[in-house]
């Protein structure tokens, strides 16, 4: 018994090592940029170089100066994020229902046919997408930005949701049916409850995913409707110059929202399936 | 439930229309756009065949950006999926402050990939940097940035993408790597299995659907890498780190060839359905295993 409660020991050691390690890469290049923002940057003259500078928030108001729109961008993004991914979850939602409780030949082509819509990037498509949104008057607007994020996510969640339900006995809706239940109460009442995580899951996966996109809001956006990816790339093409400890503050303060979201959230986060249950799902 | 004809489409319409209006809608009509010399402001529209995949096709700038996102694709990938994979099994068991370490792990993908290239020209370039700092330490006075290097550049670009993507695939991956029965690590501890038999017999057999799915989604977003070179070498130096998807934004929004920039957003989507086509044979043999 001891060879083996000392080889857990050493095994808890290597994953402990290993963990730390792996971290350590992962988040010195954001530590430093935290300090950075805070006002703590490396001094390289010294030797051995050390860091300089005491701590100060004085970097996250000289943001607002250096792009007066700023504060105003993260509420854009938030509102189009928060819009975008409630109308992709709701379509997603219906459809992955629909899919999970209809047999058919080739279901599983279509569930993967989303997955393989997923994956495409928005390049594959923006280019017109932009055309057709300056055409029927969309352009430069809230609604133009929120339906073609929503576009662009709609197909992980109906991938994702249709796992969940599938997973579902369908027990629980036939009961619901014979106490007269429409399809909307079933829907609301007994299928949602039970795949209730999953949704909320999938829901913030997707917001973190609207939060960040730039292509999309780029192209169909000219200055009316920012977010706050289009707004850092038009900033940085054109003045690469910007003091690193600006740039830091403006980076941090467009991170924690949604950090701050998966932080408080991480329980339901976890949730988050790419699985699928295949053995139920021949046909 | 049972479902009605009716039902069906209520439920189905309403991302049918959406992904009409935002997302295969417009890549149809790029597709009918790029047989033609349409272009937004053009007053006169002709067939033109395949001329203007020709034209992307045999144009100097495209060339390099295809060789590139080739390399970049073959490479970021196979590490993210293996760095993300080594992560996941050793966080597989419970660990004391695994949430912590999972939500932290989680902030490099949950940045916006243009902020990272932002980032990342600091961290690689600048005074205040982490190279120029660790130069310091053995006496270097200035180390030069990676990214204005033509040979490193694309190198550098792919270090931040792995960098940026590796947790998130430990992220897709711990449950189904959680999921397996604490009894069968244990019966592999007390046969005396080698680490290399567990990886290979229990780990990646019960990951393998899942290491598909993510395999395909980092393939074809790899494809249109954009964000990440936008700000961090802007495809540069020279055509070093050029991508299909900069060439077609270049083309249609700076140097105004739209049908050149639809006809290499498709060359890209061409091959993301190829990839899916490969994924979905893959997985269909998956299933009747």
């Amino acid at each position: 018994m001891t060879t083996l409660s000392g080889e857990r020991r050493r095994k808890t050691a290597v994953r402990g090592s290993v963990l730390l390690l792996a971290l350590a890469a992962f988040l010195l290049p954001l530590a430093w940029t935290l300090l950075a923002s805070l006002g703590v940057v490396p001094d390289n003259n010294k030797r051995p170089p050390s860091w300089t500078g005491s701590i100060t928030f004085d970097h996250f108001s000289e943001v607002g100066v250096a792009e007066p729109g700023f504060w105003e961008e993260l509420a854009t993004s938030t509102v189009s994020a928060a819009f975008a991914t409630t109308l992709a979850i709701a379509c997603a939602f219906l459809a992955a229902y629909c899919l999970a409780r209809t047999r058919f030949h080739g279901r599983r082509l279509v569930t993967q046919g989303f997955l393989v819509l997923a994956s495409l990037p928005a390049m594959a498509y923006v280019i017109p997408l932009s055309d057709v949104m300056r055409r029927i008057h969309l352009a430069d607007t809230l609604a133009g930005v929120v339906l073609a994020e929503a576009a662009v996510t709609a197909p992980l969640a109906v991938y994702v949701l249709y796992g969940a339900i599938a997973q579902l006995s369908p027990e629980w809706e036939e009961a619901a049916v014979l106490d007269g239940a429409g399809l909307f109460r079933v829907m609301g009442q007994v299928v949602l409850p039970l795949v209730g995580p999953s949704v909320a899951a999938t829901s913030i996966v997707l917001f973190a995913i609207d939060w960040n996109l730039l292509l999309v809001p780029l192209v169909l956006t000219s200055g009316d409707v920012k977010t706050v990816p289009v707004a850092m790339s038009d900033f940085f093409t054109f003045e690469r110059d910007l003091d690193w400890s600006t740039a830091a503050a403006a980076l941090v303060a467009s991170v924690l929202p949604v950090a701050l979201l998966v932080a408080a959230s991480h329980r339901l986060v976890e949730r988050f399936r790419l699985e699928q249950d295949n053995a139920r799902d021949i046909g | 439930m049972k479902l009605t004809r009716r039902d069906r489409i209520v439920l189905l319409s309403p991302v049918v229309l959406l992904l009409l209006a935002g997302l295969v809608g417009p890549a149809l009509i790029g597709l009918v756009a790029t047989a033609t010399t349409y272009s937004p402001f053009a007053t006169k529209v002709e067939f033109a065949g395949v001329k203007n995949y020709l034209t992307v096709l045999q144009d100097p700038q495209f060339l390099p950006s295809l060789r590139n996102i080739v390399v970049f694709t073959l490479v970021a990938v196979p590490l993210e999926l293996s760095i993300g994979f080594a992560l996941a099994y050793v966080l597989r068991e419970p660990i004391a402050g695994r949430p912590v370490w999972m939500v932290l792990l989680l902030l490099p993908w949950l940045i916006s990939p243009i902020a990272i290239g932002v980032m990342w020209h600091f961290l690689f370039g600048s005074a205040a940097g982490i190279l120029d700092f660790v130069g310091a330490w053995f006496g270097q006075s200035e180390v030069a940035s990676p990214i204005s290097d033509v040979r490193l550049a694309l190198a550098a670009a792919i270090a931040v993408e792995v960098w940026r993507m590796s947790p998130f695939v430990t992220f897709l991956l711990l449950p189904s790597l959680s999921s397996v029965p604490a009894e069968r690590w244990e019966e592999a501890s007390l046969d005396g299995a080698s680490t290399a038999h567990r990886i290979l017999r229990i780990a990646v057999p019960a990951v393998r659907p899942v290491l598909l799915t993510i395999a395909m989604l980092l393939i074809g977003l790899s494809l249109g890498t954009f964000d990440i070179v936008l700000i961090l070498t802007g495809g540069g130096p020279g055509t070093a780190t050029l991508t299909p998807a900069l060439y077609s934004y270049a083309q249609a929004f700076q140097v105004n060839d739209w049908p050149a920039g639809a006809a290499g957003g498709w060359l890209i989507a061409a091959a993301v359905l190829a990839v899916g086509a490969v994924y979905m044979r893959l997985a269909r043999r998956g299933v009747e295993e």
